[in-house]
């Protein structure tokens, strides 16, 4: 085979399927081009970025919507595309639409608080969009380096965005916080990687597992060096994806991060990069075990799903404790964020040792990938509820913030009787966070939890998980209720700010996002018959 | 076939969505009223006519609904040949039918012959997605909907428990079509009529005369002019729904809400302890009423196991037989099996249904009788009957267009609407209960409305009256003329009560009659128009036939109709001769106390100067919808038995009547409509000099004056305080009911103050004592423990703030000490 032969096979592939699969990123970053020509030509005097942002979004979700009917009815099929590099199926279209959807609301809600300012608005929007891209990368990535590239690439624009408030110190100094942390946590990553590549030979994610079959041959343990260098590898490419879902002990970015953020971007960050980054910790883990048709399931991986069972369950139980001394929302909201990931990580551990369940435990191959699929389908149902509950209470701290000036839960007393839109569905959110019935929150939690339980009966460990789990919901009751309590039951004190946010279009965008936390009791057998699809399509 | 097929499906979702728009529309109109006082003051009257668009749009739905019905079926409905002729050729094959049946064990009350009619030629209960089955051809060929098709479906699915399904069904005949067309109409009429008097309403201050306040001065109030028209649209549309309804537990729904609907209309000067009482009385009377309905529905549950009038096709396109069907079969026939008497039910084709042990399904006998005596119990209540009828005269609380929709022409017809309704449920002994519940119904209160002198009173006891004819009708087997009478007294009943608001609101709300007389001077139109209401509901006629039918308001043919129905029943059951006797005594009776009413308060001499100097002419608002209804009133059922009305009505009749039941020895049997035809001219003669001589009578007393009746009724003191009294009913109720319950509710009251109390007063000081004891255990024990907890996790809290220094020097040694803590971890862990 020539080269030309070669490169013409590749620019056939690249014209006729790579670039339509590749249509949502495309058509966000030909928004930004947009947005940076109309900065360069002066048009953003008459369009406001944030209408082109927000048109370029909607072209870009009818898109990727577009794509999850098609690929529903089987005219566009799953497949790896740009020579493998990326990986086009169920999930990462679900990704896709979830990313965007998110985006339009964070955009939306920009433009309600004023931040950023009509000068600043190209800069910010593109930021926002550069980062989406990444994020979009990240759940569909199907090699080792687009790994890399994504958290990148999703990374880099949020360093600027959590620096954007200029002229505020807290802000310049949280971004530096994260750029310095990310970049020691993507350099460890990077290692990782390069020791997996260099061991296997290849950076190719469906390889991997056959390749380290190859490579450990019939050593399960870790008597082996190949074994431990291996898992030093894989160990350390979680500390990239760590640092992204600020689990435990890499957590240490988040709050700050978060405090000197404005509400927003905190918003922002705590869903969007989280959801991208799951996605790819599910690709990764499954790149790692591989199709698992018929073979012996890997006691090697077993133990890792165990292991991050373990983490998880540090993460949440740290987060909840940490949220308790807290004074501050945002830094409060930054905790809660770190435990939810602990909570979803769980069903990560559960996807993981239920996948690689011991021949003892009385599973065939098929009922383990129907068990993971289920791990994974509660994962993606929390994940769309998390975002309403936690795009809702940023979102509500942000417009607070533009009336009393103040993230501070002593400045939120007697709210209630001020703002009651607000204050109502602040409730609802974190009533939600919390996970008590009626809110959709509380099913998240219950199929999460319910997994666990299933892969409880694989590994006994995973029981304590699951009851540090449950514990751990009862921890998150103080801090929450705590904001609660001060917004609704203490008096508003003498001469504080006043605010009046009535059912003006602020009061009903928190009351849209807010609703479906409430509205989607209703529709729950929808949401998870479509995240069951999409999880089922992971195994196929 | 095909043809027909599609047509009639095509024609039965047309008729369901109009008639579910006709519905609808009130309902929607009372969301928005109801909030009328958010979106308008109390001035507007945009409310108002926004009921009024409601319900009249609610009219025309219904109007194009039967027209498009009568278009579809090409009149065929209204021919006269087919079932003129149809009742003189009844019993021709009914020995045929028996033959048929030989095999089948039939029931002593059917054996003898409920043959086959000219029902049998279709099949009756057509579903229109259901083939039409034999005998249909002549009308498929011409692609004609047949006029007796039912149309029924379902059109939402509340909730499935088990094999329990509870779904939103239409049921349309033309029965439905021809009540909604009543229910619009009148309601319309109605709704117009309630803005001129009701606007007394439309203020800030509305002063209510009636309630005295402790200080001395009237209660003042704002005006809740919207509030009115919003309850009242929410009760069109529960009337409505009821209609419409296509199971029996969906009527119960609608049932209910008709039931709240009175409540707040009676109630709506609350304000007013005697409203408030009306209310009240009138909610748990019908509560009464319900629980039988309830212990009917439960039977009717448990052993038929669907709530549906008509048949149902399932998800697998299987069909699946209605209570009607299931009791009465194709030919109107109840199969009794002669081993154990209980009742064999039909399957969907003519054959036995079977349970799941293959065995036939049954349903005990009484099962059925209490069933059907459970929902009638219902309808006693709901249509004020013997003995649940003292609601309905203090119901007259409410303003007056409430008593005309409510009270006369709608709700208490709810309840002989669904008795004719659920006819083919109903056996030989319950129909007997019916009849005698009737009989003494309308007797005992035609006789309490000769001595009453409240205007209204004397409409409403004259109402309980009407409705006994009308149970009486069916009970006796005389489904059409029971359904004819309720339509006709709609229209006059309701006619008479608008006319006597007129009146009230011409007085300023003067309501005893003995302060009125002479006012048609002043008042001419409702005198009038009041005239033709006595006039049709005492019957009267002039006895000359051109081109085939009586000169005679509506009221004339369909109570000769009921009288027949009772003198040919009497005919066939000698035994009960008082149901023939009662009716007809009482058509006099009626007569006599309705001209009594328009004798006193619109002829002779002013009584109350006062009264008579300040009465005036309604405005037009009010009399319009006055001289509309009379028209009605008087018109309404032009042509008898051979009019228009009727034949639309009888197409609806349930499969088996018109050839009558009869039985053998002993048991009951029920008259075909041969028979009553051959005693019709008889009877209407009789009924008609009855009523001659109660309006003369009236005359005598009360027009012309030569007898006093103060005198008359001092001649009788006994028996005149005994009508006072109402029959005493109401002292009876109390003896019975109310006191024993304040008697017993007091040693209750002693036993809760001294017992009760008493355990619990000791119960809680004990408490308090152990309390005082655990609090100290809880304080320092569970405190303690509590407390060391929530500080160790909150000190841990705290402590993990301290790891977050902020120093980023000390993250990114975390980063590496991270990676080799975890790594370590694993190596420790790992099983080998």
């Amino acid at each position: 085979m020539t080269f030309e032969v070669l490169l013409n096979q590749v620019i056939g592939e690249t014209l006729t399927v790579s670039i339509c699969r590749f249509g949502p990123e495309l058509i966000v970053s030909a928004t930004i081009l947009v947005l940076l020509l109309n900065r360069l030509f002066g048009i953003d005097r008459w369009v406001a970025p944030y209408w082109t942002t927000l048109i370029g979004c909607m072209i870009a979700l009818g898109y990727a919507t577009n794509q999850y009917l098609l690929l529903q009815q089987g005219t566009l099929p799953a497949g790896e595309y740009f020579t493998g590099l990326m990986m086009f199926d169920g999930f990462t279209v679900f990704l896709r639409i979830f990313l965007l959807l998110f985006l339009i609301l964070v955009t939306v809600l920009t433009v309600l608080s004023g931040i950023p300012d009509l000068e600043d608005g190209p800069d910010f929007y593109t930021l926002l969009l550069g980062s989406t891209i990444g994020m979009m990368i990240m759940s569909g990535a199907n090699h080792l380096l687009m790994l890399f590239i994504g958290i990148e690439m999703t990374s880099v624009p949020s360093y600027a965005m959590v620096g954007f408030l200029k002229g505020r110190r807290q802000s310049s100094e949280a971004a530096l916080k994260y750029v310095v942390y990310g970049a020691g946590a993507a350099g460890v990553m990077l290692y990782g990687i390069s020791l997996i590549a260099g061991m296997l030979g290849t950076g190719d994610m469906p390889l991997i597992a056959e390749r380290i079959g190859q490579l450990t041959g019939t050593a399960s343990n870790f008597e082996s060096p190949l074994v431990r260098t291996l898992m030093l590898a894989i160990v350390m490419v979680f500390v990239g994806l760590s640092f992204k879902l600020s689990l435990v002990p890499f957590h240490f970015w988040c709050p700050d991060a978060f405090e000197g953020a404005s509400a927003e971007v905190a918003g922002y960050l705590s869903v969007a990069s989280k959801a991208a980054a799951f996605g790819l910790l599910i690709r990764f883990c499954l790149a790692l075990t591989g199709t698992i048709e018929g073979a012996a399931s890997s006691p090697i991986y077993l133990f890792l799903g165990l292991a991050i069972g373990f983490v998880a369950m540090v993460t949440a139980t740290f987060g909840n404790l940490a949220a308790y001394a807290q004074t501050n929302v945002k830094r409060l909201l930054a905790y809660s964020t770190i435990a939810h990931a602990g909570y979803m990580l769980m069903a990560v551990a559960a996807m993981m040792v239920l996948l690689n369940a011991p021949s003892g435990a009385g599973l065939t191959s098929f009922e383990r990938q129907e068990l993971a699929a289920k791990s994974i389908e509660g994962l993606l149902f929390y994940l769309v509820v998390y975002l309403f509950m936690n795009l809702g209470a940023f979102a509500i701290v942000a417009l607070i913030r533009n009336e009393i000036y103040s993230e501070e839960i002593s400045d939120y007393k007697g709210l209630a009787r001020q703002t009651p839109v607000l204050c109502v569905c602040m409730v609802i959110c974190l009533v939600s966070l919390i996970g008590i019935p009626p809110m959709a929150g509380f099913f998240g939690k219950l199929f999460v939890f319910a997994s666990v339980f299933q892969s409880a009966k694989v590994h006994w460990a995973m029981w304590v998980v699951f009851l540090v789990g449950a514990i751990n919901t009862v921890f998150s009751l103080y801090y929450y209720l705590q904001v609660l309590k001060t917004m609704f039951l203490d008096e508003r004190p003498e001469g504080a700010r006043t605010i009046d946010i009535p059912l003006n279009p602020s009061g009903w965008y928190v009351i849209f996002v807010t609703a479906p936390l409430l509205l989607l009791i209703l529709c729950t057998e929808q949401l998870t018959q479509t995240a069951r699809t999409v999880a089922a399509g992971l195994f196929l | 076939m095909l043809l027909a097929d599609a047509s009639v499906s095509s024609l039965g979702n047309t008729l369901a969505i109009l008639l579910g728009i006709a519905c609808l529309l009130p309902l929607c109109g009372f969301l928005i009223e109801i909030f009328a006082g958010y979106w308008s003051d109390r001035l507007s009257k945009t409310p108002a006519l926004m009921a009024v668009g409601c319900i009249g749009g609610g009219f025309a739905c219904s109007l194009l609904a039967l027209i498009l019905w009568g278009n579809a079926t090409c009149w065929t409905a209204l021919k006269a040949d087919e079932h003129g002729a149809a009742h003189h050729s009844v019993r021709d094959d009914s020995a045929e039918t028996q033959l048929a049946l030989a095999d089948e064990e039939l029931h002593a009350d059917e054996h003898s012959s409920a043959g086959a009619d000219d029902h049998h030629a279709f099949h009756p209960e057509v579903e229109h997605h259901v083939a039409s089955e034999e005998g249909h051809d002549d009308h498929a060929a011409e692609g004609l909907v047949p006029a007796h098709a039912v149309f029924s479906g379902t059109i939402y699915r509340l909730a499935k428990f088990g094999n329990l399904d509870i779904t939103v069904d239409y049921y349309i005949d033309s029965l439905t079509l021809v009540m909604f067309v009543m229910v619009t109409f009148i309601a319309t009429c109605i709704h117009i009529f309630a803005i001129g008097y009701m606007s007394e309403e439309l203020t800030h201050e509305y002063v209510d005369h009636a309630v005295h306040m402790s200080d001395g001065h009237h209660l003042h109030r704002p005006g809740r002019f919207y509030r009115f028209f919003a309850y009242m649209s929410l009760f069109c549309f529960s009337m409505l729904g009821l209609v419409y309804s296509g199971s029996i537990f969906l009527v119960f729904v609608f049932w209910e809400l008709v039931g709240i609907c009175s409540y707040l209309l009676i109630g709506f000067y609350v304000e007013r302890k005697s409203a408030n009482v009306a209310a009240n009385k009138a909610f748990i009377m019908n509560r009464v009423g319900d629980f039988g309905f309830l212990i009917g529905l439960m039977i009717l549950w448990t052993s038929f196991g669907t709530f549906r009038f008509a048949e149902e096709i399932d998800d697998h396109g299987q069909a699946h037989a209605g209570l009607f069907h299931m009791v009465r079969g194709d030919k109107g026939l109840m199969r009794v099996s002669s081993e154990t008497g209980d009742v064999v039910m039909w399957g969907e084709h003519e054959e036995t249904l079977l349970d799941e042990n293959d065995q036939p399904r049954t349903i005990p006998y009484y099962l059925l009788v209490i069933a059907g005596l459970g929902i009638f119990a219902g309808c006693v209540g709901k249509s004020a009957q013997f003995p649940l009828q003292t609601w309905l005269p203090d119901a007259m609380e409410g303003p007056t267009p409430v008593s005309a929709l409510v009270h006369s022409a709608t709700m208490v017809a709810a309840g002989v609407y669904l008795a004719g309704r659920f006819f083919p449920m109903f056996t030989t002994d319950v129909l007997l209960v019916i009849a005698y519940t009737g009989c003494i119904t309308l007797f005992v209160a035609a006789t309490i409305a000769i001595v009453a002198t409240d205007i209204k009173r004397v409409l409403a006891y004259s109402t309980i009256s009407q409705l006994g004819y009308m149970m009486l009708a069916i009970g006796v087997g005389g489904w059409g003329a029971g359904l004819f009478h309720l339509i006709t007294h709609a229209f006059f009943k309701s006619l008479m009560f608008l006319a006597s608001g007129s009146v009230i609101f011409g007085c300023h709300h003067e309501q005893e009659m003995p302060k009125m007389g002479g006012l048609w001077r002043k008042m001419p139109i409702t005198a009038l128009t009041m005239l033709v209401g006595v006039i049709a509901i005492a019957g009267l006629a002039i006895p000359v036939t051109i081109m085939g039918a009586r000169i005679a308001f509506s009221g004339y043919h369909s109570k000769d109709a009921i009288v027949a129905t009772a003198l040919a029943f009497t005919e066939a059951n000698s035994m009960h001769f008082l149901l023939f006797l009662t009716p007809l005594v009482t058509a006099g009776i009626t007569a006599f106390y309705m001209f009594r009413l328009w004798f006193y308060t619109f002829a002779g001499d002013p009584r109350d100067k006062h009264v008579y100097d300040h009465a005036h002419e309604t405005p037009k608002v009010m009399t319009i919808p006055l001289l509309v209804l009379s028209l009605f009133a008087a018109g309404c059922a032009i042509g008898g038995e051979e009019g228009v009305l009727y034949r639309l009505l009888s197409n609806s009749e349930p499969v088996g009547v018109a050839a009558g039941r009869m039985s053998g020895a002993g048991g009951i049997s029920l008259p075909s409509h041969e028979a009553i035809h051959l005693v019709h001219a008889q009877a209407g003669t009789w009924a008609l000099i009855v009523a001659v001589l109660g309006a003369f009578l009236a005359y005598v007393f009360y027009g012309a004056r030569w007898v006093n009746p103060t005198e008359v009724g001092q001649s009788f003191p006994r028996l005149y305080r005994f009508l006072v009294e109402k029959w005493q009913f109401d002292a009876l109720y109390d003896a019975m009911f109310v006191r024993p319950v304040r008697i017993i509710a007091g040693w209750f009251v002693v036993f809760d103050r001294v017992v009760l109390d008493g355990f619990l007063h000791a119960a809680a000081s004990s408490v308090v004592h152990i309390s005082k004891w655990d609090r100290r255990f809880d304080e320092s024990i569970i405190d303690g423990f509590v407390n060391l907890m929530a500080s160790v996790t909150f000190g841990i809290g705290r402590s993990f703030k301290k790891v977050q220094t902020g120093m980023l020097r000390q993250y990114i040694t975390f980063i590496a000490l991270g990676v080799l803590a975890l790594f370590v971890l694993m190596l420790s862990f790992f099983p080998n």
